[in-house]
Formats: structure tokens, C-alpha cells, sequence
């Protein structure tokens, strides 16, 4: 989980980047193609009602010019004097004269038929005497008798005057198939008397032409009449149902003068057209299966599908893109995180596009700047150090001189001539130890020498009041310790730790501790509190002059940790009344013995 | 890297799979079609009675051996499929023609002879000597078969037996008729029971066809082009004979088919003489079965060739040279031209009278009719078959009827026979030129 948090860390900028992309391309290709789809299809629907009134307009001229055939057909009928008289007439018993009727009466109704024959319609009259004709249709067309005693013949009685239409289902008879029958009351002209019925038939099939070559899957025309009934559908089914609910669209369109209308039908979305037949009283409805028909011309899995490729090829196209791009990046910036406090030596390999390879060449030259100024930094304090303690080394206190030297001369009036002697010696030989290289390190044997020998001064000059005691674990003498290390303790304890006591002693222990050289100074003087402890830290040993060389207490810890590391150092802890314990901590040094330590 | 192909990867699959996809339809929906094309087929015919019923049975014999064929049996009145056939092919285009279509002996010739390229010649799918001899005639054109023939058009009297029996005769009398003592007989008929004894239609002359007949005469000379008409004493003597009848007042006239078959069935007319194709008309009422008979057709009394047999209609079928015409073909050849079982059926069910000589011996041909009073009607027919005299029809049986039918009008109204004749044969002459 952490890992791969880091990662998402180093990729961010990548998943940034790629997820705007993404997000962006898939924004556009979905509004792009559902724009132009919908664009399509509006101006495909728009263009298709467009045609299809066009169409229909046609239509209604191809039942226009059938009604006007059907009108000249009827008024033939209605101005032929034979045919009134045929129909008038009472039966003769003479077959010559029946004949004669019959016969001009076959003449007038082919003349009547010839109207309507392109239609492939029949025409078959009914009179009011009984006689009538129905053609020679082998009982393919319903026979005038058929048609005079269906429902028809009222309607069209209801009004005369008008060439009406009607659906005539069959009288049930096998074989006999839907048609349309124009309907005719032939009457008196100037009584107004009727005296027969003119029925011109049209199957419903020859009828279907007027409009069929318009249909297509998912085009459908349907004629209604004013009741509602279906009289004509490409889908034969319908074909004499009723359907009110389309009846009623039409009548919206129609009365609202509406150009096209979008209708729920049967669960599918369709346009509907409509246009009133006055001569018929039908209406003519055109449906368009919105989504059949939109499917036949867009082809919106094919679109769809070229969309997906497109944003999958521009996604893959930009996710290498961005990866390239951002890759050099993302390993610059691990690189550079890899640059911790104070360790300024993780160089980056530069590689990448040009940018980077500047920001990379740009960033490792500071690097080396920065390494090169640390370098002399460290350098030029390091040799600062060195130059200050040496300075501070070879300042042996005038007045430490002065006072030993008094002293001496004050062994000699008393006539103590080995203690003078001795006192002599041991300051030649402090000062042989001390006035030598700096830098050199000395054994603790050695520097326990120096001690004691300090501490034989001390004593003879000021009593011995303060008793020091030497605890060297054996092991430890060969150790190395810089030089004049412990001394500034030492002298700390003799000149400040016993002002008010006035006594006591000072126990100095060095032994090894778990790699370490440890050396204490204790003493079991006054003591300081730690805030007093603070102040002489901070106070350095610049106002503190000390009393046998320059180098302070403060100085020593400084010195340890430039010679040997953070680890080491001194710590001081202390009790008021109970005196004071310091803790020198060192690394375990051993230096060959044939080195020359005493140059002087 | 590994993200990348694997994202190419999936692209290829996807369009693959779209593309081939897309292939497998065409392939399904072209193979479809071509299926369709060869194995539908659609024909013409007039009459639900008599030869819709007969297809009918054929088709059901020839799907019980080819259940891939769809066959749509269309029915239109004679006329219309004239009209319908006459349009198409004037105007040079097949769309909308059946593949094999029923016409009429009497216009047979008039099409091939105008459009011999339009049908499908049959010759070698079918063997004309299997046929009567007289069909073959008009089925075939310029040395080639074309059509397949049907029904014959054997013509009877068909005669109410209550009726003749109410006036007095009995039915063996009137076996050996002339149309003189048929005209008596009516007279007779239309006193005691107030009948006529025929049912006229004055647009169709058949009647005259069927007299000048048996007499061997047409309205056209035996080149089948020529009209004659202004000397055929048959002619003259059917002229003679038709007006005698209307004026004898024993004619109802009717003016369409349902008239005529209504007379019939209405029990209005004492005789129908007319092709045997009428009897499952004449059977459709069944109320009257057992009144019925059949004679033998009355002959001219005074020209001397006349026989007791003639012919009325009578058709066939033809293969319309369009896609699919194969399949027709073989739905005809195997149906009417040789299945002489399903003749048997077409008789028993239908009634109908095939011409296929080896259909001639079943058994369904001597069975008796009990509608027509236990007679073998079928056998009588098929008696009387062999005894029609040939003519040849030619081109223009109606184109001179049509002008014939004027005529007879002026004649009925006076105007004289010689007269009428001449002026028909003037007018033949002008139009069949």
C-alpha cells in the first residue's frame, strides 16, 4: 500500500496529465458524435416528412384523378337515357324487347365501365324494378344484388347527391376479397327521383397501387374513413378495423393544419402525416417508423463503433505521449528527492527530452558548486580550528609561569632544595608535553604524567588541601587521547570547585566502556547548578581566561568532536553541595609506538 | 510498453470481429434470394368453381412431392386477365405477369400468334399426342407446343327433367333434337310451367358458336384468317334458328355471368346447353339434384353435317417466359400434362373433363352422377368428345363476334339476314386485315 502510494506520488504528474486528456477526448467524441447524430437525424426526419407531403400530394392526385374517372363514369350513367329506361321499365314478355333492353343496356355500362377500366374497377348498377348488371365477373367482384342489399346502399341513399365511397368487406361469400365501392344514387334530373344505383368496385388490392409504390418498411400508408375504419393500409390487417385513435391524429393534424406530427403508436414512435380526402371523405395518413426508418440510414452501431476506435487510438496515442513525457520528468524528480540533508553527492543521469536534459545538466553543475564550496568550507574552519587551538596551545599562562616560578624561588629561601628540584622538573617537563604539535595525541599514560605533574605544581604552590587520585584501568594506558585534555577539568576543579569547601578531593577514572574510552573527572566540591553550568558554555573560553593555557573547558568538547565525531564529546552533570562529574567520551585510538611522539 | 499492446490488441480484435460480421450477412442474405427467384410461382385463372378448384388440387399434388415450391394461385374474371395480359405484353415488360396463366382455346392463337416470344415453348416437356387431338390445334403455334391443354369444352344440353315431364315429354324422346324441335319443346315448356327454356346473354353468341360447330363451320375459314360469315349456311341457319327463339318469347336474357348462373340455380330455365364446365355451377344448388340430365346437343335441322356434339370454351395453360418460367413448366407437366390420378380427383371433386387421353380410363369415368339422376355424365361426355368436329378457331373468334353481336341486334330488329351477313363479313374483312 505504502509502495504503491510512493508510486502514485512519482506518477502524479503522468495520471494528471493522461486523466485530463482522457477525460477530454472521450468529452468530445461523446458530444461530437450525439451532436451530428442528432443533427442527422433531424435533418434526415425533416427532409423525409419534407418528401413524404410531396409524396403524399401525389398520392392524393392518383385518388383524385380515380374520383374524377369515377365522376365521368357516374355521369354517364346518369345522363343515359337507355340505362334510365332499362332501369325504369317494367319487364317485357317479349324476349326481343328484353334483348333489346338488355342489350343497349350492356352498350351504355361498357361506355361506363371504359371510365374506370384502367383502374381495373367494375361497375355493376342495381334498379328499382330489380333489374341490374353486375359485369362478367365470374362472382370475382360482389354482384350488384350483393351491394344493393348491403348497408351501403342506405348510406348512399342518405345522401343522394353525392358520389360516395364505402368499404365493402364481402358478403361472406369464398374467395371474395376487401374492396372500395363508390356508391351513386341515379335519380330524375328534374324530379329528382330515384330510380337506380350505379356501384363502381375496386378491390381493395387494385386499390392498394394509388399508394403502395410510396410504402416501405417502416412508411406505412393507411386510409381511413370519417368513422374511423381502416379502407386501405399496406398492412392487410388492419384493413377494415377500426382505430379511433388514428382517426383522431388525423383530425388534430388536419384541423390544426399541422405539417407533421410525432404519435406514439403500438409502443413506437412514429411521424404521422395526414391529408383529407374531400371527395372521398377519407383521410389519407402516412406513419413513418421514426426509428426503422432512422436505421436504415444511419447506421449508428457502425458510427458508435468508429467513435470507440478513434478515442481508443487518440487514447493510446496520447498515453504514450504524455508517458514519454512525463517519464524523464518523474525520474528527475526521484532522483533529485534523493538528495537528503547534507548529502549533496546524488548526482542525476540526464537523459530525456532537451528541457530536461538542461534542468538535469543545470542541477548536477550545482551540485558541484555546491560540493566544491562545502569542501572549502570545512577546509578553511578546520584549518581555522587547528590555527586557533594551536594559538591557544602555545599561550601557556604568563602568570601560571610567574606563580610556579615564585614558588620555586620561595622552596629555595626555605631551604627545601629537592622539592624545589622537583617542582622544576615537573614544570620542564609540562612544558616540553605541551609546547609541541597541536594536532598530536599522546598516550593516556603520557598525559596522566603531565597531569600529575600539573597537579605536583599545584600543590606545592597552594598546599594540598585537594587530594587527586589517579583510577586507570590497565588495559587503557596505550590508548590515545589529544593532548591536554583532561588538564582544563582539572584545573576547573582546583580553582572553582573548592571555595567554599576549602577541601577535598578530585577522582580521575578513565576506563574502556563498550568501545569507548571513558575518562571522568569527579570531584566532591560545591558543585553548580545547571543554569550556571549553561552561562560557562556559553562564555566560551573567550572571557574565561584560564590558568595554565588558552584551552578551555568548552574548548576540549569542541576540539573531541572536530577530531573525532558527533558521537563523542563531553557531558557534565553536576549537584550543588556535591560536586561535580565530568564524563570525557573518546574512541578507542592506538597509535604505533615507533613513532616518534617527543620531536623536541 | 506491455499496456500499450495490449490496448492495439484489443483494437484489432474489435475491428475484425465488426467486419466479419458484416460478411456473414450478406453471404445469408444473398443465397436468400437467389432461393426465392426459382422456387415461387404464380398463376392466373378465372372461375373459384371450376378451374381455381382444379389448381388447387394440383397444387396439392405437386407439393406433396416438391414441399419447396410455393405455388400462389391468383383469381381474376376472364376479362380482366386479358386486359391485364394484353397491357403487359404490348407493353413489352413482364413485371407483374404470372408465370403461367390459364387462356381460352378461342384466344389462344390470337396471343401466340402476336407474341410467340413471350410464352415458354413447352415442346419436350409435354408430348402432344397424349392429348386430344382437337387441343392440339390451338395450343400450338409455328411447329412448337406451348400450351398445356386442360379441360375440353364438350358441350351438352343440360335439361330439367321435372320440367319436360310437366310439358308432356319424356327424355328419351329429346335425345335426337334439332334445334326446331328444341325451340317446339320450349313453347311447351314456357305453356305448361311458364319457364323459358334458355338464358341468353345478348353480348354473348356462344349458342351460335356451338350450332355452326357441329356442323364443322366457324366464323372462320379453315386457314383460320379469312371470315366467312356472308355464305355459311350453318351461319345463316344459327341466325335463323336464334331469332326464331326470341321470337318464340321463351328466352330469359340475362346480362352478366351471376344472372346466368342465378337462372340456372333459381330454377328459371328448363335447358342450359352449354360446355360441361358448368356443371359444378349447375351442381352448386343442391337442392335440385336428381331434376337434372344431360342430352346429347340438338343439331341443325337442315345443314346436313350437323352432328349431336360440339364444343364451348375449353382452355389451357400457358408458361408466361419470364424468371421462374422452369418451374412452372415443371409444375404443369407434371400436373395436368401426365398425372392422370389427379385427373381422377379433378373429376370426382371438380367435375372438370381433362383432355389427357390416359386420364380417360379411370374409373371416376364411368361413375355414375347421382345429381344428374345416376347418369354416367362423364362418360357421356368424353363419348361425345370423339365426335366434335375440328375447326380451327384462328385469331379473331371475339374480334368477329364482337361484330356479330351488333349485327344480331339489327337482325332481331329487321333488318334482313343477307343483309346482316354481308355487312358483318365487310366489317370482318376491314378489321382482321
Amino acid at each position: 500500500m505504502k509502495a504503491f502510494l510512493e508510486r502514485f506520488r512519482f506518477h502524479g504528474l503522468f495520471i494528471k496529465m493522461f486523466a485530463v486528456m482522457f477525460v477530454s477526448i472521450i468529452a468530445i467524441a461523446v458530444s461530437v458524435a450525439w451532436t451530428n447524430l442528432r443533427m442527422t437525424e433531424d435533418l434526415f426526419l425533416n427532409t423525409f416528412s419534407i418528401t413524404n407531403s410531396k409524396v403524399m400530394n401525389q398520392v392524393t392526385n392518383n385518388f383524385e384523378s380515380f374520383h374524377y374517372s369515377n365522376v365521368l363514369a357516374a355521369m354517364t350513367a346518369q345522363q343515359s337515357g337507355t340505362l334510365k329506361t332499362f332501369l325504369t321499365e317494367k319487364g317485357s314478355n317479349e324476349s326481343i324487347k328484353e334483348m333489346n333492353a338488355y342489350y343497349g343496356m350492356t352498350q351504355q355500362m361498357r361506355k361506363v365501365q371504359s371510365f374506370v377500366d384502367a383502374y381495373s374497377a367494375g361497375v355493376a348498377v342495381m334498379g328499382k324494378n330489380g333489374r341490374n348488371f353486375s359485369g362478367n365477373y365470374n362472382f370475382v367482384r360482389p354482384t350488384a344484388g350483393e351491394l344493393y342489399n348491403s348497408a351501403l346502399t342506405h348510406e348512399a341513399e342518405a345522401d343522394p347527391g353525392k358520389l360516395m365511397y364505402h368499404l365493402y368487406s364481402g358478403s361472406g361469400k369464398e374467395g371474395q376479397k376487401p374492396g372500395i365501392v363508390a356508391t351513386k344514387v341515379l335519380q330524375e334530373a328534374t324530379t329528382g327521383q330515384e330510380y337506380g344505383m350505379l356501384y363502381i368496385t375496386i378491390d381493395e388490392n387494385e386499390f392498394k397501387p394509388f399508394y403502395s409504390s410510396f410504402t416501405s418498411e417502416g412508411n406505412d400508408v393507411v386510409i381511413i374513413d370519417s368513422a374511423g375504419t381502416v379502407i386501405s393500409s399496406n398492412h392487410s390487417a388492419l384493413i377494415g378495423k377500426k382505430n379511433a385513435e388514428l382517426l383522431s391524429y388525423a383530425r388534430e393534424i388536419e384541423d390544426q393544419g399541422l405539417h407533421v406530427k410525432k404519435v406514439k403508436m403500438m409502443g413506437k414512435d412514429e411521424l404521422m402525416l395526414a391529408q383529407y380526402l374531400p371527395s372521398y371523405n377519407f383521410y389519407l395518413v402516412n406513419m413513418i417508423d421514426q426509428q426503422q426508418v432512422l436505421g436504415q440510414m444511419i447506421n449508428t452501431k457502425s458510427i458508435i463503433l468508429l467513435c470507440l476506435i478513434i478515442v481508443l487510438v487518440a487514447l493510446v496515442i496520447v498515453f504514450l505521449i504524455s508517458r514519454k513525457m512525463t517519464r524523464s520528468l518523474t525520474l528527475l524528480s526521484r532522483q533529485m528527492s534523493k538528495v537528503t540533508r547534507r548529502n549533496f553527492h546524488n548526482y542525476v543521469n540526464v537523459s530525456g527530452g532537451y528541457e530536461i536534459r538542461q534542468l538535469g545538466e543545470a542541477y548536477n553543475y550545482m551540485l558541484d558548486e555546491v560540493n566544491d564550496y562545502v569542501g572549502r568550507l570545512v577546509h578553511t574552519q578546520q584549518e581555522q580550528r587547528k590555527a586557533e587551538l594551536a594559538a591557544l596551545q602555545q599561550q601557556i599562562n604568563p602568570h601560571f609561569l610567574y606563580n610556579t616560578l615564585a614558588s620555586v624561588k620561595f622552596l629555595v629561601q626555605q631551604d627545601s632544595k629537592d622539592k624545589a628540584v622537583d617542582t622544576i622538573h615537573a614544570l620542564i617537563s609540562l612544558l616540553q608535553n605541551t609546547i609541541s604539535n597541536v594536532s598530536e595525541t599522546i598516550t593516556v599514560e603520557q598525559e596522566l604524567v603531565n597531569l600529575k605533574h600539573y597537579v605536583f605544581i599545584n600543590h606545592v604552590r597552594y598546599g594540598s588541601r585537594i587530594r587527586v587520585s589517579y583510577f586507570v584501568a590497565p588495559d587503557c594506558s596505550r590508548y590515545h587521547v589529544p593532548k591536554l585534555m583532561i588538564q582544563p577539568f582539572i584545573e576547573n576543579a582546583f580553582f572553582h570547585a573548592f571555595n567554599e569547601k576549602g577541601e577535598g578531593f578530585i577522582h580521575v577514572l578513565i576506563s574502556t566502556e563498550a568501545g569507548r574510552l571513558i575518562c571522568e573527572v569527579v570531584d566532591n566540591g560545591d558543585g553548580m547548578d545547571m543554569e550556571q553550568l549553561e552561562l560557562a558554555k556559553d562564555r566560551k573560553n573567550k572571557s574565561s581566561r584560564q590558568l595554565f593555557s588558552g584551552i578551555g573547558v568548552v574548548n576540549v568538547h569542541e576540539r573531541i568532536r572536530l577530531l573525532y565525531g558527533e558521537e563523542y564529546g563531553v557531558t557534565i552533570t553536576s549537584q550543588m553541595g556535591d560536586g561535580t562529574r565530568v564524563r570525557i567520551s573518546l574512541p578507542l585510538v592506538e597509535v604505533d609506538d615507533n613513532r616518534d611522539e617527543n620531536p623536541i | 510498453m506491455k499496456k500499450v499492446m495490449v490496448l492495439l490488441l484489443t483494437c484489432m480484435v474489435l475491428l475484425t470481429a465488426c467486419s466479419s460480421g458484416n460478411k456473414d450477412k450478406d453471404q445469408t442474405a444473398s443465397g436468400g434470394e437467389g432461393d426465392s427467384k426459382t422456387k415461387e410461382i404464380t398463376i392466373w385463372a378465372w372461375d373459384p368453381k371450376f378451374n381455381i378448384a382444379a389448381l388447387n388440387i394440383a397444387k396439392e399434388a405437386y407439393n406433396a412431392k416438391h414441399p419447396d415450391v410455393k405455388v400462389n394461385i391468383v383469381e381474376f374474371a376472364q376479362a380482366d386477365i386479358i386486359q391485364k395480359l394484353n397491357t403487359g405484353l404490348n407493353s413489352g415488360t413482364t413485371k407483374g405477369l404470372p408465370n403461367a396463366v390459364l387462356i381460352e382455346d378461342y384466344r389462344a392463337q390470337g396471343f401466340l400468334q402476336a407474341y410467340p416470344d413471350s410464352f415458354a415453348d413447352l415442346t419436350g416437356k409435354i408430348k402432344p399426342e397424349d392429348f386430344a387431338d382437337y387441343k392440339i390445334g390451338t395450343t400450338s403455334y409455328d411447329g412448337k407446343q406451348y400450351g398445356v391443354p386442360f379441360d375440353t369444352g364438350v358441350a351438352g344440353l343440360y335439361i330439367r327433367k321435372d320440367y319436360i315431364e310437366q310439358a308432356g315429354y319424356k327424355l328419351d324422346d329429346l335425345k335426337d333434337m334439332d334445334w326446331k324441335q328444341y325451340i317446339e319443346l320450349g313453347k311447351k315448356i314456357k305453356e305448361k310451367t311458364g319457364k323459358d327454356i334458355i338464358s341468353l346473354d345478348p353480348n354473348d353468341l356462344g349458342i351460335l358458336r356451338m350450332m355452326i360447330q357441329s356442323a364443322g363451320s366457324w366464323y372462320l375459314k379453315s386457314d383460320g384468317k379469312t371470315p366467312d360469315l356472308k355464305d355459311n349456311a350453318a351461319l345463316k341457319e344459327a341466325f335463323t334458328l336464334y331469332k326464331e327463339l326470341m321470337e318464340s318469347n321463351i328466352v330469359k336474357v340475362n346480362a352478366d355471368w351471376s344472372q346466368f348462373i342465378a337462372s340456372i340455380n333459381n330454377g328459371d330455365v328448363a335447358t342450359v346447353p352449354t360446355g360441361n364446365w358448368i356443371t359444378p355451377s349447375v351442381k352448386a344448388e343442391a337442392s335440385q339434384s336428381g331434376k337434372w340430365a344431360i342430352l346429347p346437343m340438338p343439331k341443325l335441322p337442315e345443314t346436313k353435317n350437323s352432328v349431336h356434339a360440339t364444343n364451348l370454351g375449353g382452355s389451357s395453360w400457358y408458361v408466361m417466359n419470364i424468371p421462374g418460367s422452369d418451374t412452372a413448366a415443371e409444375f404443369l407437366a407434371e400436373t395436368f400434362g401426365s398425372n392422370a390420378d389427379m385427373y381422377q380427383t379433378l373429376l370426382t371433386k371438380v367435375g372438370a373433363i381433362g383432355t389427357l387421353k390416359a386420364a380417360a380410363e379411370g374409373e371416376a369415368y364411368t361413375k355414375p352422377d347421382d345429381f344428374f339422376g345416376g347418369q354416367q355424365t362423364v362418360s357421356d361426355f368424353s363419348k361425345w368428345t370423339a365426335e366434335i368436329p375440328k375447326v380451327n378457331y384462328g385469331t379473331s373468334t371475339y374480334a368477329i363476334e364482337d361484330i356479330l353481336v351488333v349485327e344480331m341486334q339489327n337482325f332481331l330488329n329487321g333488318k334482313s339476314l343477307d343483309q346482316v351477313l354481308s355487312d358483318a363479313q365487310s366489317q370482318a374483312e376491314a378489321q382482321i386485315k
